[in-house]
């Protein structure tokens, strides 16, 4: 009682987002703290839709799979472990993955026109607000200066939901080609954030 | 070195990074970032790379979107202090203080439990001390009944034990009178002190001899001297005994010694411890045995 006291006594006004290090969002995540998933979705909620929305176009869908993943993230936390990579990723496959499965499920399929891998980009960019960071301005130029070529590997790989393999098949290009092209891919980004 | 670049340069990590690897192929990238702090060093290159390429394309979800996942959350019962988080967003700061609060509000409870315990412990204290005074007094109060009552029971028993030697004594002074073997003597006041007298029992065949205190009236004598009882046989005075006179005196019957035969018994004042011969002019009493 004296707990939940001194929580409601604390001023509700400030509006500020939680932001926490890695190491404490973990071990809040795996101690079931809330605060940990308050401030995960303060930090990369944006992040993950947009992934999601890279996806899935429709806006009520995507945040419906954004509210998944949360729920994923929450339950799970316990099988996330730190040293096989950044929670982000692991985060980011989760979205990713629960997206892919949702377009490829039947009922989905029914309900929508599947729409080309090329035209996603732009849709989004023309139908959602996207929130760039101000240090970040240049990103649409970055993205645009990509040979093509190597983005449509990372894409089809990264949002549609082909494997690698099915990638190189569906773009009769050889296995080694397609990994030389995303590792290229993700170069061009490095670049471009380090 | 050479090994590590081209394992590297061959676009397994940012595979691993993507999600694109089987169970196996990932425990192999795993084995060599351990390993190998140069392709750890990559792969986190990767990751950082696609979470800043992930949330420099973030689309801002709908505003009520985060409470319906808190409430999701909370509805699914796997966590604690729902109403906690749910109740506000807490910034940065305010986490970190959250966090002491939390701490402060256990031990303010251990405290405050602490300290019911310690009144509790002192009312226990001064419950106890009450009761051992009352216990003490209580105690005290039937020590002194019990030596009270010791003492009246000390009393009746020395009153019944001199009854029952009363009892004895007269009763031996009845059978006496009626027992031809006793002779009683009557001894009567000289000059000296002619209100004195006394009666002294005597057994002619067993020679016993006693004085009855019961119906002596002698002056109560003084520390410095003793009465002393005397027989005369054939003319020659015979020490029996000295007695002392006190209006106390418990006993009735006095065992004086033993004398077999005698015409007249005398008492004299002698000083104390009595002495050889008889102080003639210290006569009281004389009686003769008839």
């Amino acid at each position: 009682m004296l707990l939940l006291f001194l929580y409601i006594s604390k001023p509700l006004a400030t509006t500020k987002k939680i932001s926490l290090s890695e190491e404490e969002l973990v071990s809040k995540l795996k101690l079931q703290d809330t605060v940990a998933i308050q401030a995960l979705y303060d930090m990369y909620s944006g992040a993950l839709l947009g992934v999601i929305s890279r996806v899935i176009q429709q806006t009520e869908v995507a945040e419906d799979l954004l509210q998944e993943t949360f729920i994923k993230i929450w339950n799970s936390a316990g099988s996330y472990d730190s040293s096989k990579g950044r929670l982000f990723t692991w985060m980011m496959n989760i979205a990713r993955n629960l997206s892919i499965d949702k377009i490829r499920s039947r009922d989905f399929k029914n309900s929508t026109k599947n729409q080309d891998i090329e035209n996603n980009v732009d849709f989004i960019d023309t139908q959602k607000e996207i929130t760039f960071n101000a240090d970040l301005l240049g990103l649409k130029d970055m993205v645009k200066s990509l040979k093509p070529e190597y983005n449509h590997v990372l894409e089809m790989v990264y949002y549609k939901g082909y494997t690698h393999v099915e990638a190189a098949e569906e773009l009769n290009l050889p296995l080694g080609t397609v990994k030389t092209r995303i590792r290229m891919a993700i170069i061009e980004l490095r670049k471009h954030f380090n | 070195m050479e090994e590590v670049k081209t394992y590297i340069e061959s676009g397994i990590l940012e595979l691993y990074v993507l999600g694109q690897l089987n169970d196996q192929e990932q425990r192999e990238v795993e084995v060599m970032a351990a390993k190998y702090p140069e392709v750890k060093q990559e792969m986190e290159a990767i990751e950082i790379a696609m979470e800043q390429y992930a949330i420099a394309n973030s689309v801002a979800p709908s505003k009520d979107l985060s409470n319906d996942i808190m409430q999701q959350i909370s509805g699914s019962g796997t966590f604690q202090s729902v109403e906690v988080v749910l109740n506000l967003p807490p910034p940065l700061e305010a986490d970190n203080t959250a966090k002491v609060l939390q701490l402060n509000a256990d031990s303010g409870t251990k405290i405050r439990n602490l300290r019911i315990a310690l009144v509790a412990c002192a009312a226990l204290l001064v419950i106890s001390v009450v009761a051992l005074f009352s216990a003490r007094t209580e105690l005290g109060d039937a020590r002194n009944q019990i030596a009270s009552l010791s003492a009246d029971k000390e009393k009746f028993t020395s009153t019944v034990n001199f009854m029952k030697q009363n009892n004895e004594d007269l009763q031996k002074i009845v059978n006496m009178n009626s027992d031809p073997n006793w002779k009683t003597v009557n001894l009567a006041g000289t000059p000296m002190d002619p209100k004195a007298k006394m009666v002294v029992y005597w057994h002619v065949s067993a020679n016993h001899v006693m004085m009855d205190n019961s119906r002596m009236a002698l002056p109560v004598n003084d520390k410095d001297h003793q009465y002393q009882l005397w027989a005369l046989v054939n003319g020659k005075p015979v020490d029996l005994g000295v007695f002392d006179v006190n209006p106390d005196t418990a006993t009735i019957l006095v065992n004086m010694k033993d004398i077999a035969s005698a015409q007249t018994f005398a008492v004299t004042l002698e000083k104390r411890g009595g002495s050889p011969a008889p102080t003639m002019d210290q006569m009281i009493v004389a009686g003769n045995v008839i």
